[in-house]
């Protein structure tokens, strides 16, 4: 309704500036029977066809649907025994749980950010800005990993810095 | 049942009581008026006719105690007494017919089935949030419809029964559809979920996938895997974050969030 009320009242300040202006930018509009001058539409800007025709679904794609969802709740579950298997192995020469961890807490991270991006900047309403938000949030997601990588092999690793700042 | 008898017997004699009496009209001296209680009503107003007017609130003063129980009632006393130009949609009056739906202080549900808080503070009445609004208090549900539709909700199965009656389904299987049948499409858990406000255009809402889960649950139903495969992508069902506003806000008391993450469970299992 505020896109309605606002295209109704830009094409008054048209009407305003000048008759001859108005009239050739308004020149292709339809004649409408309606006593208002603004044009109503049901549904709004979003809503394709006539009312009787139901709305259509995107493309069936698994990956972007049940795997996902399973792949995401099943790694948010592992997260927490994982997490503990990795602070008890840690001190270990070959921490490899300790770089399991380090790669799910980013995937979950980044599932998690990307489900926001599709919720509040999908690139079907933001064309540019959904699309740079989410080169972003790949190249942010890309960096982090290639940054636990060299933090897990030449320095102490993810599970002894935090017990570090734990205890100091 | 005996009331054949009864009807016999003629229903308004002379010696009978009128039925617009009462036992306060039958007494020989008047009882004392109920007090006054005003109450300020708070609704949302906005006039297609003047589409450059902003949308305002419009207080309405009435006496509770010359008003029906429900928030229906005041609108119509409204309606009928003080403003007719005040609009909203109402039809049964009695929580079936899912019209009067609106957003009555902060939440969302049958104008019908709320009653009055009778406490002094006023009460604020608006339509479903999120929606476009065609005047007043009736939002359009256009769109909602269409979702509705697109998820075909009627039974499909191209083997009709052999003795060509009905459908049979054993008692356990009916089970499975109780909970979701009643729902009145009143749009109040759709309209309630911040993900159908942002995504309405792709996401189906709480009251269409608990409608697509009906169907897919119903044991007569054969085209179960096509109706399950048209949800496998990223908006029509997975916008759903499980904050379950739809479940606290449905003013039938069902529970659409469960059947959603049914839908969910088993197109995880397929």
């Amino acid at each position: 309704m505020a896109s309605s009320l606002l295209a109704s009242s830009s094409k008054r300040a048209l009407v305003r500036r000048g008759p001859s202006f108005a009239k050739s930018l308004l020149a292709s509009r339809p004649a409408t029977t309606q006593s208002s001058d603004a044009l109503y539409v049901p549904g709004g800007p979003v809503y394709k066809g006539t009312v009787n025709d139901p709305t259509s679904f995107p493309e069936p794609s698994r990956a972007h649907g049940s795997h996902h969802w399973s792949f995401e709740r099943l790694l948010s579950a592992s997260l927490i025994p994982l997490t503990g298997a990795a602070f008890a192995t840690s001190p270990s020469v070959h921490p490899v749980l300790d770089g399991i961890l380090g790669v799910s807490l980013i995937v979950h991270s980044h599932i998690g950010f990307d489900s926001m991006l599709v919720d509040y900047l999908h690139p079907r309403k933001f064309p540019v800005l959904g699309r740079i938000a989410t080169w972003t949030l790949r190249t942010a997601t890309v960096g982090v990993l290639v940054g636990v990588y060299n933090f897990n092999t030449n320095d102490i690793g993810l599970t002894e810095l935090i017990s570090k700042v734990w205890h100091a | 049942m005996s009331f054949l008898p009864r009807l016999a017997r003629p229903l308004c004699s002379s010696a009978a009581r009128p039925f617009s009496s009462s036992a306060a009209r039958a007494l020989a001296t008047p009882v004392a008026q109920k007090p006054v209680l005003n109450k300020e009503f708070k609704i949302y107003r906005w006039n297609p006719d003047e589409p450059a007017k902003k949308p305002t609130l419009q207080s309405y003063t009435i006496d509770l105690n010359q008003t029906g129980p429900m928030i229906l009632d005041a609108l119509i006393k409204i309606k009928n007494e003080v403003d007719p130009t005040l609009t909203f949609r109402r039809s049964c009056r009695e929580g079936i017919c899912g019209s009067c739906a609106m957003n009555i202080d902060g939440q969302n549900t049958l104008a019908c089935l709320c009653r009055i808080d009778r406490t002094p503070k006023d009460t604020k009445i608006y339509p479903l949030p999120h929606m476009y609004v065609v005047k007043d208090l009736v939002p359009d549900l256009t769109l909602f419809y269409k979702q509705y539709k697109s998820i075909k909700p009627y039974l499909q199965n191209p083997n009709p029964p052999e003795d060509g009656k009905e459908f049979l389904q054993s008692p356990e299987d009916r089970k499975k559809l109780d909970g979701m049948y009643e729902c009145i499409l009143c749009a109040c858990c759709s309209t309630s979920c911040p993900s159908y406000w942002w995504n309405q255009d792709e996401y189906l809402g709480p009251a269409t996938l608990m409608q697509a889960y009906r169907w897919i649950a119903d044991s007569r139903d054969t085209h179960t895997a096509e109706r399950k495969e048209v949800l496998q992508n990223e908006m029509s069902l997975y916008r759903c974050h499980t904050i379950f506003n739809c479940s606290r806000t449905c003013p039938k008391g069902l529970n659409p969030a469960q059947a959603i993450a049914k839908i969910k469970m088993e197109l995880a299992a397929d």
